[in-house]
């Protein structure tokens, strides 16, 4: 069953180093997202995976089958990888009907006629598009053009399939429904996807493991979940969770117990759950999911803080403190107003809080917080 | 509504400057391309004076004299009008197909695959574009002219003893392959931007659902390409049938005639009717080629092919190929492009034709005194006052043609971007467009026709300068509108209205913030009818006096005179100019003429 393995990848454009030395473990049937601001080479990596870039060193294995080995001189053209492509634009071919896009394939693979157009329809139905077998993409809605590339992509059952920010074209509604349109798709097909984003929502929801990458770098590659509570550093931190993490400067005041000081006023108790290795003096950097900062009573009070803005949406509210000069974002639940300018007690009793060293920006442990 | 608000309406429409512009713009369009077109039907069922004698009518009263021998009088038609068709449309046809394959295909191999030297080729590739178009007719006479017609032999007689068949040096043969040679850069600018700008998604698509390279050639990017590419040989099907050069130098020898020629030397000679009558034929075509185009293009299947967005394109690893291929290309470019200005070198050096013998080498045709046994004691080119007015005339009237169709050409490519989807804009555009598919004789012609006589308030102008620059203007504006369209597509709106709304004025606007930021483009604007003005000679032939003749003029004059030497040496000297300034502008402004096509 296809695994894909990528051992010290490496692609230089130039002196510019798009990917540098990454190594990963795609496993069978699972929904992998590559996720980055633009620029950090997650596309670069997609298409290498695929066939259509050259890594400059490194080898890829597909089905513990080497597709690509730089020592070895070996390079499977992309058609000899069994593997699908949705692109971000959709590359639909403009002058051929939808039907003739999605048989193009199977034509290819020389299938029988009949065949054809038995899978034809059943890719059709599947994807609710029937009715549009006989237009030209220019004809369709984006959403709908969207529609027809996974079906290309699809009829000729590809193991793997690689998408290239394939929602990025959609309006928000839209992009909604293709989201758990594509989660059933990867239930449905049995196969491996490879998906692109910049989206953190997008990798949150949709896979099973997410890679985040900055600059050519592979930053953290875990479940979206074990992302959000465990980053690796401060960069996978910030990046997934909206609104985002708060991340606030402080100094280590002593290590039995751990105290931090995160400001003249506020200094907190940190109490470890994990392994945590602080010295005194050191500079660290704490992170503070919004839901886990609670408006409390005076009697919980563990800091002080004015609220600088209020965005009530129904659901929740998103409130922008101000703690001693720090700008905190915090997440209320239900559908509260506060008022702008009150004096509030905050309280960060639950949850679990990472503690990062503040120079390098990497993850030193985990701990609850309680009055010092 | 009452009569004030209309005041003020118009007084409104006419306080945004690209209004002013656009119905100055339809005005003087309008007179100078769509009246003429009026005059030259006129012209083509009345007597002119020359023909008095024989219409056996008094010149200026109507006939169709000239509409039933042209087309339905047995030998004298087909001589004078099927025949020359034909053998237009065989050319035209050939040629562009040529061109396409050759341009074709080297566009494709500098934009899809490893070949080496890209630059050098792409560079060198379009020299033969921007040279005359006679250029490579002269190097082709000059290497394979046989003593049979030609009087003393070519190069290639020379030097290997065989005597060229006349077939394969005069007449359909040669015609079509300098032709080809000569259009296969324009074919190669348009199809290697189409081929830029051609979503490489699209084939890598077709890649991954296990197509093989010669299926996706076959079934994606040449379908794909299709349409651009069917206008693409449109354009160059109008321009090699309106080529005049290339035939008068190839096929007046063994007297091939096309359509150019003959309305040549029908509207210099009795016949001015039938010279019309021709003229109005070619637009007609000319016309109809735009009609078609637009049909094409606008098809259902045609667009959002062409997205710009070109992503990392894999190029085709020619492998062992490589070096061999690059070698080859090089070869064909030296041979195209710098052979035959050696040769002109070579030619102008020697003192009797054909002998190609260190001993009959001389400097007299460009420094002599001019000597009574040869030529008729015409001083050497660089002493010869003729070719220095010829030569000032050329100069001048490029300039002054590049600076009226460059400023122009911006100012309406401003204004009908700006107006973008009105019916005045649309008109405007077809109207800047509409020169570029007369063929250049055949607008020369109507400029006859029209300005021979007084105008209102026009005087009449032939023999003056200022005729060929109106007309020079006018045929050029296309290119320069095109770019000014294309500059002005590329801006937002918003860059402008910042400035507006900041106070700024239109002139500061203009000169200040849209000229800058399109700088390049525009400049292209401005290249291109200069060159193209340099090397001219079917637009301005009919109308040149001579106090008002070009360098080109007086090339062809010679070469009908037979002094061989003057002539290959007025057009190495054209060739140096206008490509070491095409050169000169590119390396100073970055501008340059592939850019200006190349948009389009």
């Amino acid at each position: 069953m296809p695994r894909i393995e990528l051992t010290h990848i490496t692609k230089k454009f130039g002196k510019f180093v798009a990917v540098d030395d990454l190594n990963m473990v795609i496993d069978d049937r699972s929904f992998v997202t590559l996720l980055g601001p633009s620029g950090c080479g997650k596309t670069t990596t997609l298409r290498m995976i695929a066939g259509l870039e050259t890594p400059t060193e490194g080898t890829i294995t597909i089905n513990d089958k080497v597709v690509f080995s730089s020592e070895d001189g070996i390079d499977v053209p992309p058609d000899k990888r069994d593997v699908g492509f949705l692109f971000q634009n959709y590359a639909l071919w403009p002058h051929m009907t939808v039907y003739k896009n999605i048989a193009f394939g199977l034509e290819n693979l020389k299938w029988p006629k009949d065949k054809i157009k038995e899978r034809v329809e059943e890719l059709l139905t599947m994807l609710k598009i029937s009715e549009f077998s006989h237009r030209y993409p220019s004809e369709l809605s984006g959403g709908q053009q969207q529609r027809v590339a996974i079906a290309r992509t699809l009829a000729t059952g590809p193991k793997v399939l690689f998408m290239d920010e394939p929602l990025s074209n959609l309006d928000a509604k839209l992009r909604m429904e293709m989201r758990s349109e594509l989660k059933r798709l990867h239930r449905e097909t049995d196969s491996t996807f490879v998906y692109v984003t910049h989206d953190q929502l997008e990798a949150m929801t949709l896979s099973s493991m997410v890679c985040l990458m900055k600059n050519g770098y592979m930053q953290q590659y875990a479940p979206p979940l074990e992302v959000y509570r465990k980053p690796a550093n401060t960069f996978t931190a910030d990046f997934v969770g909206s609104p985002n993490i708060n991340l606030v400067d402080g100094t280590v005041r002593s290590t039995n117990p751990v105290v931090l000081q995160l400001s003249g006023n506020v200094s907190l108790r940190f109490a470890p759950t994990t392994v945590v290795e602080v010295a005194a003096g050191q500079a660290i950097t704490l992170g503070i999911r919004p839901e886990h900062i609670a408006i409390a009573d005076e009697t919980e009070a563990m800091a002080q803080a004015e609220i600088v803005s209020s965005l009530p949406s129904g659901m929740e509210t998103i409130i922008a403190l101000d703690m001693d000069g720090k700008r905190l974002h915090s997440v209320v639940f239900g559908d509260v107003d506060f008022e702008v300018g009150k004096q509030v007690a905050l309280s960060f009793a639950h949850g679990q809080f990472n503690l990062f060293d503040k120079e390098s920006g990497t993850n030193l442990g985990q701990g609850t917080l309680s009055k010092a | 509504m009452s009569a004030k608000s209309k005041l003020n309406q118009v007084k409104a429409f006419f306080r945004k400057p690209h209004n002013i512009i656009l119905v100055v713009l339809l005005v003087v369009l309008g007179y100078l391309t769509l009246v003429p077109l009026v005059t030259i039907i006129f012209d083509t069922i009345s007597v002119h004076s020359s023909e008095v004698r024989f219409v056996k009518k008094p010149a200026g009263s109507l006939t169709l004299y000239h509409w039933t021998k042209m087309f339905a009088s047995g030998v004298t038609s087909q001589k004078t009008f099927y025949e020359p068709f034909v053998n237009t449309m065989v050319v035209a046809f050939l040629s562009c197909v040529l061109a396409i394959l050759i341009g074709g295909f080297f566009a494709w191999t500098v934009t899809r695959t490893n070949i080496r030297a890209k630059a050098f080729i792409s560079t060198v590739f379009v020299f033969p574009y921007i040279m005359p178009a006679w250029t490579l007719a002269m190097a082709w006479l000059n290497f394979f002219r046989n003593s049979r017609i030609g009087g003393a032999p070519g190069l290639f007689t020379v030097f290997t003893g065989i005597e060229t068949p006349n077939w394969f040096a005069y007449g359909l043969f040669p015609i079509v392959v300098v032709q080809g040679l000569h259009y296969a850069p324009f074919a190669y600018i348009l199809i290697g931007g189409i081929l830029r700008n051609m979503d490489a998604n699209l084939e890598e698509a077709a890649m991954l659902l296990h197509a093989n390279r010669w299926q996706i050639m076959q079934k994606v990017t040449i379908p794909i390409v299709r349409p651009a590419l069917l206008s693409t040989f449109l354009l160059v099907f109008s321009s090699t049938m309106s080529a005049f050069a290339v035939p008068a130098f190839l096929g007046s020898p063994v007297r091939f005639q096309v359509l150019t020629t003959q309305m040549f030397r029908t509207l210099n000679g009795m016949n001015p009717g039938y010279g019309y009558i021709m003229a109005l034929v070619m637009i007609v075509i000319g016309v109809g080629i735009l009609m078609l185009n637009q049909w094409i293009t606008g098809r259902r299947k045609s667009y959002t092919t062409i997205t710009g967005k070109s992503s990392n394109i894999s190029l085709f690893n020619l492998r062992k190929a490589r070096t061999p291929l690059t070698v080859l290309l090089v070869g064909i470019l030296l041979m195209i492009a710098i052979l035959p200005l050696v040769s002109f070198a070579i030619e102008s050096f020697i003192m009797a034709p054909g002998d190609y013998s260190l001993s009959n080498f001389t400097t007299e045709f460009w420094i002599g005194q001019g000597r009574a046994d040869i030529a008729n004691s015409e001083p050497g080119i660089l002493r010869n006052p003729s070719i220095w007015l010829g030569l000032s005339n050329s100069l001048k009237l490029s300039v002054i043609i590049s600076l009226i169709a460059g400023t122009v050409g911006m100012l309406s490519g401003y204004a009908i971007a700006k107006r973008r989807g009105s019916k005045l804009s649309t008109w405007v555009n077809n109207l800047t467009f509409f020169p570029y598919l007369m063929p250049s004789m055949a607008f020369g012609a109507i400029f006859l026709s029209m300005f021979a006589v007084r105008r209102g308030f026009i005087p009449a102008l032939y023999g003056s300068f200022w005729l060929l620059v109106i007309v020079g203007a006018v045929k050029y504006l296309p290119f320069a509108s095109r770019s000014g369209i294309n500059a002005m597509l590329q801006l937002s709106g918003e860059i402008e209205e910042a400035g507006t709304i900041m106070g700024v004025g239109w002139l500061k606007r203009m000169t200040h913030i849209i000229f800058p930021i399109q700088k390049t483009t525009f400049i292209s604007g401005y290249l291109l009818p200069f060159i193209s003005c340099m090397r001219e000679l079917s637009l301005f032939i009919l109308l040149v006096s001579p106090s008002t003749r070009i360098l080109t003029t007086l090339l062809f004059q010679y070469n009908e005179k037979g002094w061989n030497q003057y002539a290959n040496a007025i057009n190495l000297m054209i060739v140096v100019i206008v490509v070491g300034f095409n050169l000169l502008i590119n390396k100073l402004t970055g501008a340059s003429i592939d850019k200006g096509i190349g948009n389009n």
